[in-house]
């Protein structure tokens, strides 16, 4: 079992996060229900498109292009990832750890230089 | 104490939250509730020293892998009341093989606590670095024995990303991207002229 | 105390759980992507469990191994679904088996 006395500080940092933005959200509410008047109407509680009703669901599709900037940013993100056991153990694996990391960077960048190519990541 | 109670409250929340995921109406819900799974799974990997798998957990699943599902279900615009039309149909049978697995799992773990099993013992080639890091070990030992595993890890990554570009990436016909090349070679002499008209006449173009 | 076996609890009804939401859900792709990925959860809390209680760093080299894979097949599962949406505008998944090319 491992010391969680080291997590004290992160504990303390999600309280005050938390009651933070508790007190954001719900402050408000409850100082304008106390002082304001509160009666909602039908009328009073749809939607306000310059006085004609909403036209269509809020809710819109996503362009596919963002998708595609997502699945780059997992990859990415995991190679990222593997960066960092790497970095603070060079010291015990030596020349062979490095080798490796620049082969498997060398795999990604095939991939990188094939989305380049490709044109994936330009927008326009 | 300490322990055994932040235990409780992640397996919990973790079970709690995967229950929600795929009771969940909207799926919109599932995939939160899915991040809040994957967070307490995270604290259940802290609480037995795992930490850099747990903060990879982190940065990989609710980082990444959850907006990615998010983005999914944003994306297309589902009929998703049609879709849980089965719902209340298969409940019966997906509970039954619910249940006998969970029985199965169950016997599993009594046979293991029985004590006839022989799950192999670690030989020691493995162990954790004494008084280094957990993040330290893992990378001694990723990188040292299992250097070729970590490799074709690299492959996986670069074929999903290969397959990705190749399944959603299409050419946009009429679109006029930027061509950074042309900008920066054209200099100030090819677009512009000095010129100086007389009195009362104009510039001819 | 909290042993390896309140880990491998967990981790088995995490487990039957994705197995259910697969059933519970079978027309809806991106439910059962989830329920999948919560089946590599309960198999990565197994993992790890049984290497900090073994003392054996393997185990969590092999959940690294288990999420880079869990990643790129959410990555391909959900391009596939996208591509799918686009041609049929519906994601059941039992017109599945009409697909073809």
């Amino acid at each position: 079992m491992v010391d969680l006395s080291q997590y004290l500080p992160i504990l303390i940092f999600l309280a005050i996060a938390l009651g933070l933005s508790a007190a954001f959200v719900f402050l408000p509410m409850g100082v304008a229900r106390l002082t304001g008047a509160h009666n909602p109407d039908a009328e009073k509680l749809s939607e306000y498109e310059c006085g004609f009703p909403a036209f269509e669901d809020p809710r819109s599709q996503f362009d596919v292009r963002f998708y595609l900037v997502a699945i780059l940013f997992i990859i990415f993100d995991l190679e990222a990832a593997f960066l960092f056991p790497w970095a603070v153990s060079l010291d015990v694996t030596g020349w062979p750890g490095w080798i490796t990391m620049m082969v498997f960077l060398g795999e990604l960048v095939i991939g990188f230089a094939y989305a380049w190519k490709k044109g994936a990541l330009e927008w326009e | 104490m300490i322990q055994v109670l932040a235990f409780y409250l992640f397996a919990a929340l973790t079970i709690a939250s995967a229950t929600l995921v795929i009771m969940a109406r909207n799926p919109v819900h599932s995939v939160l509730w899915l991040i809040v799974a994957f967070f307490n799974a995270a604290g259940l990997m802290v609480l037995v020293g795992a930490e850099f798998i747990a903060m990879l957990l982190v940065i990989v699943y609710v980082g990444a892998v959850a907006v990615l599902f998010l983005f999914v279900v944003m994306m297309l615009d589902i009929d998703f009341a049609e879709l849980r039309a089965g719902f209340v149909k298969n409940f019966p049978l997906g509970m039954l093989i619910a249940v006998v697995l969970a029985a199965e799992l169950v016997l599993g773990i009594g046979a293991y606590r029985a004590g006839s099993l022989e799950l192999g013992t670690p030989d020691g080639s493995a162990a954790p670095l004494l008084g280094k890091s957990n993040i330290e070990s893992i990378g001694a030992l990723l990188y040292t024995k299992y250097l070729f595993l970590f490799e074709s890890a690299g492959i996986i990554l670069l074929v999903a990303m290969i397959g990705a570009i190749v399944l959603t990436h299409r050419e946009r016909k009429g679109t006029r991207p930027q061509i950074i090349s042309k900008q920066v070679r054209r200099r100030p002499e090819d677009a512009t002229v000095n010129v100086k008209p007389e009195v009362g006449q104009g510039v001819q173009l | 105390m909290i042993g390896i076996e309140h880990y491998v609890v967990v981790s088995s009804i995490l487990f039957v759980l994705g197995v259910l939401g697969i059933f519970l859900n079978r027309k809806n792709v991106i439910v059962i992507l989830m329920a999948i990925e919560l089946i590599l959860l309960a198999v990565n809390i197994n993992l790890v469990a049984f290497s900090a209680f073994l003392g054996d760093l393997t185990g969590q080299i092999f959940a690294m191994f288990v999420l880079t894979v869990a990643a790129g097949e959410a990555a391909i599962g959900l391009a596939i679904l996208v591509i799918y949406f686009r041609g049929r505008g519906t994601i059941a998944v039992d017109d599945v088996n009409r697909m073809k090319g």
